[in-house]
């Protein structure tokens, strides 16, 4: 009993020394509220994203987004490695009412809908790829409910999903790293900017819409489906 | 203005709602509803990418994956092997002693019934691990056993037949299947098959309850050389040790049920 309240001790004296490390160091180099100026101040055809957190989250500071995608993958990666299906887990099914399986069969198509809206209108328009990706996650989410994990999972194999993630990931980073073999720097933005509000009016953006929507969809349902077959039912 | 005033005061006024509700499912409503007013008052800020954010995880997946959580509370949940007669399906429905008993229960508990249809080797298993509330489909418990299993008291009498024999090898395959189909009790229901030490002829032994006896011979599975066991032996469902309160709430129920002749026309309803 002492001992485990020494290891408690010892761990929130770490995360303590850790999270103040971090704050100390975000307290001297915050930066200036006044910054948030430069980026309103830059020309809109310079992203072509006539929205302009989408201009400046997958432009301006698009190596804070790619590490925020990473972050999220070393995440599903971590919940999948250590909820492993037991082999011995063979569990029953839980599905619910008719009432409920209707409802789903008619919400979870406009949830797919909106998700898609999201990811291809997010420059235009709020949105992205993140919120487009959780929505299609919920969707699936609710299909689970209403029919069961199991039911569901033997269509959507997770398998499979985990692979199509790192695909997804891996044809990102590529993507991001092709302006590197034509001689300009990574993370430039190389296809050609249209009026702002047009659909293809702000290059690459609209691609990273749509791939991290993917992504973001498979990755939060992995983790959703890890859980729920961990805790062995849905 | 006054909007994103009036929504930011209703804030900590649902927070509080939510936290002091008793039915958990009002208070992921209540949690949920907390997250769509936040999205309302990053709407009014205008800062619309941050209130579909907050709309999407906070209201839909958060809220999802709560109720996610809590779904096997307000459930009754059985798991039972199959046995006709006593709890089996046909076509869509449920039908049998032990459902309509199990049925009656859960309307005086207040909750859904849900059965999940498992090998009868899985029903032990799954009350272990706290996954079922309770177990059925023609269980006997013996009182040898040494198990945070506890056995309700018996709702109908049954009997125990050893069933055992040297079989020629032409007879070996058919008694194997019989064997096969036979249920898997650890402990106390054996399914055997093995060669004799001697390398000469395989011995199946298993042991079969009566409601499994009249299953097999309604199959049309001729079986011979069976052994009545001696004891009194009945029909049971199993509930986990710990789960005190449904232990007491079922032997309330099933004492009623039995006092009240209700059960003996259970009984005759599905045995006559």
């Amino acid at each position: 009993m002492k001992r485990m309240h020494v290891r408690t001790l010892l761990t929130v004296g770490i995360v303590a020394a850790f999270a103040g490390l971090v704050a100390l160091s975000y307290v001297q180099t915050a930066p200036d509220p006044a910054d948030s100026q430069y980026y309103l101040a830059r020309p809109l055809s310079e992203t072509g994203a006539s929205n302009r957190v989408a201009g400046i989250y997958l432009n301006y500071r698009l190596i804070d987004t790619l590490l925020e995608v990473l972050v999220f993958s070393v995440a599903v990666l971590g919940v999948r490695y250590y909820l492993r299906k037991s082999d011995n887990i063979d569990l029953p099914d839980l599905s619910e009412s008719e009432v409920v399986q209707t409802a789903v069969s008619f919400l979870s198509p406009l949830a797919l809908l909106l998700c898609m809206f999201f990811a291809i209108f997010g420059h235009i328009s709020p949105g992205g790829g993140f919120a487009a990706g959780v929505i299609a996650a919920s969707a699936l989410l609710y299909v689970a409910i209403a029919y069961g994990m199991t039911a569901t999972e033997a269509r959507w194999d997770p398998r499979r999903l985990a692979f199509a993630e790192k695909a997804i990931l891996l044809s990102l980073l590529i993507f991001i790293l092709v302006p590197a073999f034509v001689g300009k720097s990574p993370l430039t933005d190389l296809l050609p900017k249209g009026t702002p509000g047009d659909l293809l009016s702000s290059g690459s953006i609209l691609i990273y819409n749509m791939l991290i929507a993917a992504k973001v969809f498979i990755g939060a349902w992995l983790i959703i489906a890890a859980f729920a077959l961990h805790r062995g039912e849905l | 203005m006054i909007a994103r005033w009036i929504l930011l005061a209703l804030l900590p006024v649902v927070a509080v709602i939510a936290l002091s509700q008793s039915r958990r499912l009002s208070a992921i409503i209540g949690m949920g509803l907390f997250s769509l007013l936040l999205a309302a008052v990053y709407l009014l800020m205008h800062a619309p990418d941050v209130a579909i954010t907050e709309a999407t995880i906070g209201a839909a997946l958060v809220t999802a994956i709560y109720v996610l959580a809590i779904r096997r509370t307000g459930r009754l949940i059985v798991v039972a092997d199959e046995v006709p007669g006593l709890i089996a399906r046909e076509g869509k429905q449920i039908v049998g002693l032990e459902y309509d008993i199990l049925v009656g229960f859960a309307r005086e508990v207040g909750l859904d019934l849900s059965i999940q249809f498992v090998p009868l080797r899985r029903v032990r298993w799954l009350i272990d691990h706290h996954e079922a509330d309770m177990g059925a489909g023609g269980i006997i418990p013996l009182a040898v056993e040494a198990s945070n299993l506890m056995p309700t008291p018996q709702h109908l009498a049954s009997g125990v037949y050893r069933f055992e024999a040297k079989s020629l090898p032409r007879e070996t395959a058919r008694i194997a299947k019989i064997a096969e189909t036979a249920p898997d009790y650890e402990g106390y229901f054996s399914d055997l098959l093995t060669h004799d030490r001697n390398g000469t002829l395989p011995t199946v032994a298993t042991s079969l309850d009566l409601a499994r006896v009249l299953a097999l011979g309604r199959m049309g599975a001729a079986l011979h050389g069976l052994d009545r066991m001696d004891g009194s032996y009945g029909y049971a469902f199993l509930i986990a040790q710990k789960r005190v309160e449904l232990q007491r709430d079922y032997v309330g129920y099933l004492t009623r049920l039995r006092d009240s002749g209700q059960l003996e026309t259970l009984i005759g309803r599905h045995f006559s």
